[in-house]
């Protein structure tokens, strides 16, 4: 692998690409996460606010 | 929708030409890129690897910005703001050093080699680490605001010095001294404008992750108000 990406240095360029995709996508699945449990627990919330809990 | 579509499609064409467009010794088409010495197919990592270092500058500046604002304001939206800026700076911070060293392998020989780039870079993961270790040891809400406003500003002036003036007073292997007696990359019109044009895209995938966090962290903070409030009733 790094013989491969020593002598075909476009490849470099693509895996520092793919890097950076990596980290976004990373942080897009925090904010994925976070909307998930804020879409699970508000529903419990509006109900016991409907009850008068 | 539509802004964020046309985000999408841009990036991915400066992708496709950063990557695709020809680099040869004596450019003839207006779509050539010069090749630059001592870096060849490699040079090409500027477009990518130079905006990750940019949106870091451009997030922590965000921080400090709205750090200001939350302290002479208290406004907790001002924090939220402020604290989303700097989680994305920390991130495209650690992309910048881990794209730097993916590049510094492949031309140095060595993933890392404390070079002044890599070490002021590394003493600004600590810093902006140190920001979010801070924000999680303390639990009272205005007092995390306040402090974290506080570093926040004391981190954001520090970081011009190690994002460009150390770097530069010390001896670097980092390119840009490397190329040339003026220290600089000579792009011609077709790289320069896949460069500005990445620099542009980048920024705009800077604002929209920024405003997702906004505003999923202001509804988790409404939530939480909501739920506090309940269990006190």
């Amino acid at each position: 692998m790094i013989d491969f990406l020593s002598q075909n240095s476009l490849f470099v360029v693509l895996t520092v690409v793919l890097a950076i995709w990596l980290g976004i996508l990373v942080y897009l699945f925090r904010i994925e996460k976070r909307i998930t449990r804020l879409e699970t627990e508000l529903p419990k919330s509006n109900a016991q606010e409907e009850r008068g809990v | 929708m539509g802004l964020r579509l046309l985000l999408g499609v841009w990036l991915s064409i400066v992708i496709i030409l950063g990557l695709a467009l020809p680099m040869v010794a004596q450019p003839q088409q207006w779509y050539d890129f010069p090749i630059i010495p001592g870096l060849e197919e490699k040079a090409r990592i500027l477009f990518f690897h130079v905006p990750t270092a940019w949106l870091a500058v451009l997030a922590f500046l965000s921080a400090l910005y709205y750090a200001v604002r939350y302290l002479r304001r208290k406004e907790h939206l001002d924090d939220i703001k402020s604290s989303a800026a700097a989680g994305i700076g920390l991130l495209f911070c650690l992309l910048a050093t881990l794209t730097g060293a993916i590049w510094a392998r492949f031309s140095w020989g060595t993933y890392w080699n404390w070079d002044p780039r890599q070490t002021s870079i590394f003493v600004l993961l600590l810093i902006y680490g140190a920001y979010f270790a801070l924000r999680s040891a303390v639990e009272n809400e205005e007092k995390r605001a306040s402090l974290s406003a506080v570093y926040a500003i004391l981190a954001g002036v520090t970081m011009p010095f190690f994002m460009f003036v150390m770097p530069r007073i010390l001896a670097s292997l980092h390119p840009e001294p490397l190329l040339n007696t003026e220290g600089k990359v000579h792009m011609n019109g077709a790289m320069l404008a896949v460069f500005l044009s990445s620099l542009a895209g980048f920024t705009g995938l800077y604002y929209w992750m920024w405003s997702l966090q906004v505003r999923s962290q202001k509804l988790l903070a409404h939530h939480e108000l909501a739920r506090g409030g309940h269990s006190r009733d």
